[in-house]
């Protein structure tokens, strides 16, 4: 049984990603021009503006893979129910494969881009550390905590097909709302309760810890993260419990 | 008294039907959702049957009358809302021809694909299965290796129908698929299925062709406005199908 999941996963996996290249010329590069460009963008716009910044290039790129590898995932889960009703509907194969499946391919992609951009983060000035290890649990962290975004994302499109359009506008916003392109210094101290609300806020800490700072993450950010991570799980589960029964319905 | 294989007791089946046509956020606010959008719509009242090992049943009816969701609900891909529904058998995962062929893919990634989603894949004997289903299917290596976005709607059926039974399973079940393909490969359809059955497998086939369902069950059932009208020999089942069109 175990071997079987793992064979569908693998074959699923395979699929998104055979799907989402197969027909590109670039095919993988793909994933490494979207954050190049947006760097170099980025560094041209806002270098100036943000004079402040120590090494703002470095600042920018570890902050930008970030943030493809969640708006991506988002974007792919919360359609995967959709995608994937011809199977649902004719499979009795566990609906939460489809979403598996669909993070292990973004999952795949960004590790892959990581490897590329860990060369340029170097070239850029990252300091190599044994610290630099602490950014694996944090993709860990990261991931799970997309994946049951996602899920949520994808469970409610299924009955409300604009979950998707607003996610599609909602997304630019989050974008600008996370200390990505700036650093959180320049928000004033008392918006500063607004922005510690945006979950991805304190994951941007800890990964900056790491791949920025070169230090360990800090203490009260990671316990921050796990909680979120603990709150959008329980969220996730419920909401997926809740209306998977009725997705063949509504399909 | 044999042990049956499939046994449904009281089942009753329903879909969520929006009652007021709120299929997107706008609408739930607009239309006021937040009074129960949902209602449920019942496709099967307390159906009750027993399939024995080895029979062959014919599924009529006419169109919405909860044949395909009959087939569903034994798959386990629909839970029923009332009653219980016991399988004690492996089952082919067919109902729709063709689910899950995806079209960018070539034909021996679809049916790698196609085996591990059936739980069917195993490393060592996937080539001897690519193999066997590009002989039944009677496509060539050259043209499994297209993508199927090349095929005909004819090759896809081929495709399809040569990867669901290509292992033997116990139960097998048939959602209106014997119309696909040329007079060629219906006949050797039709003589695979047979093959089937007389391997020991169980039947469950979905037609709307009296003649189809009399030649390959023995026993018919028809459904009508979500419960079992006739439950007999697949003759008795027919008779009672084509009545209902008087």
């Amino acid at each position: 049984m175990k071997t079987k999941n793992t064979y569908l996963l693998y074959f699923l996996v395979y699929k998104n990603l055979q799907l989402k290249y197969k027909h590109s010329l670039l095919g993988f590069v793909w994933s490494f021009l979207h954050p190049l460009l947006y760097l170099l963008i980025f560094n041209f716009v806002f270098s100036k503006a943000f004079s402040n910044i120590e090494n703002y290039p470095l600042f920018v790129l570890s902050g930008l893979i970030f943030w493809i590898y969640f708006s991506a995932s988002a974007n792919q889960l919360c359609q995967t129910f959709i995608r994937n009703s011809h199977l649902i509907k004719s499979l009795n194969v566990k609906k939460m494969f489809y979403a598996l499946s669909e993070q292990g391919a973004e999952l795949f992609n960004f590790l892959i881009g990581l490897l590329a951009f860990a060369i340029l983060m170097f070239f850029l000035g990252m300091k190599i550390t044994w610290n630099l290890f602490y950014i694996f649990p944090i993709i860990i962290l990261f991931t799970f905590f997309t994946f049951c975004f996602g899920v949520i994302l994808g469970s409610l499109n299924v009955f409300f097909r604009d979950i998707g359009i607003l996610w599609n506008t909602l997304n630019p916003a989050l974008f600008y709302l996370t200390p990505i392109a700036y650093s959180i210094e320049i928000v004033p101290k008392k918006f500063m309760f607004f922005f510690k609300l945006n979950p991805l806020y304190h994951f941007y800490y800890i990964m900056r810890n790491v791949l920025y700072q070169g230090q360990p993450p800090e203490i009260r950010y990671t316990l921050y993260c796990l909680a979120i991570c603990a709150i959008t799980f329980v969220l996730a589960l419920f909401i997926y419990r809740k209306t998977r029964n009725g997705f063949i319905s509504n399909l | 008294m044999k042990e049956p294989v499939i046994e449904l007791k009281d089942v009753t089946v329903s879909y969520l039907h929006n009652k007021r046509g709120i299929y997107s956020v706008k609408d739930f606010i607009l239309k006021g959702g937040l009074f129960s959008p949902f209602e449920h719509k019942t496709v099967l009242h307390n159906i009750n049957l027993s399939i024995f090992k080895g029979e062959s049943v014919g599924v009529m009816g006419r169109n919405g009358e909860g044949k395909s969701t009959l087939l569903r609900t034994i798959a386990g891909i629909i839970v029923p809302d009332k009653g219980t529904c016991r399988v004690s058998i492996e089952i082919s995962p067919l109902l729709a021809l063709g689910a899950g062929i995806e079209l960018e893919l070539t034909g021996i990634e679809n049916i790698k694909i196609f085996m591990a989603l059936s739980g069917n894949y195993q490393k060592a004997t996937i080539n001897s299965l690519i193999e066997k289903v590009a002989a039944f299917s009677e496509l060539s290596l050259e043209q499994l290796k297209m993508p199927a976005k090349m095929y005909s709607t004819g090759m896809l059926s081929r495709l399809a129908f040569s990867s669901v039974t290509v292992v033997q399973p116990e139960l097998l079940l048939i959602d209106e698929v014997l119309s696909v393909g040329d007079q060629g490969f219906q006949a050797k359809c039709r003589h695979r299925i047979n093959e089937i059955q007389k391997a020991g497998a169980t039947v469950l086939f979905v037609s709307h062709s009296p003649e189809q369902v009399m030649e390959i069950c023995e026993r018919g059932i028809c459904l009508e406005n979500g419960t079992v009208y006739c439950d007999g020999t697949s003759e008795e089942a027919a008779t009672a199908y084509s009545k209902l069109f008087n």
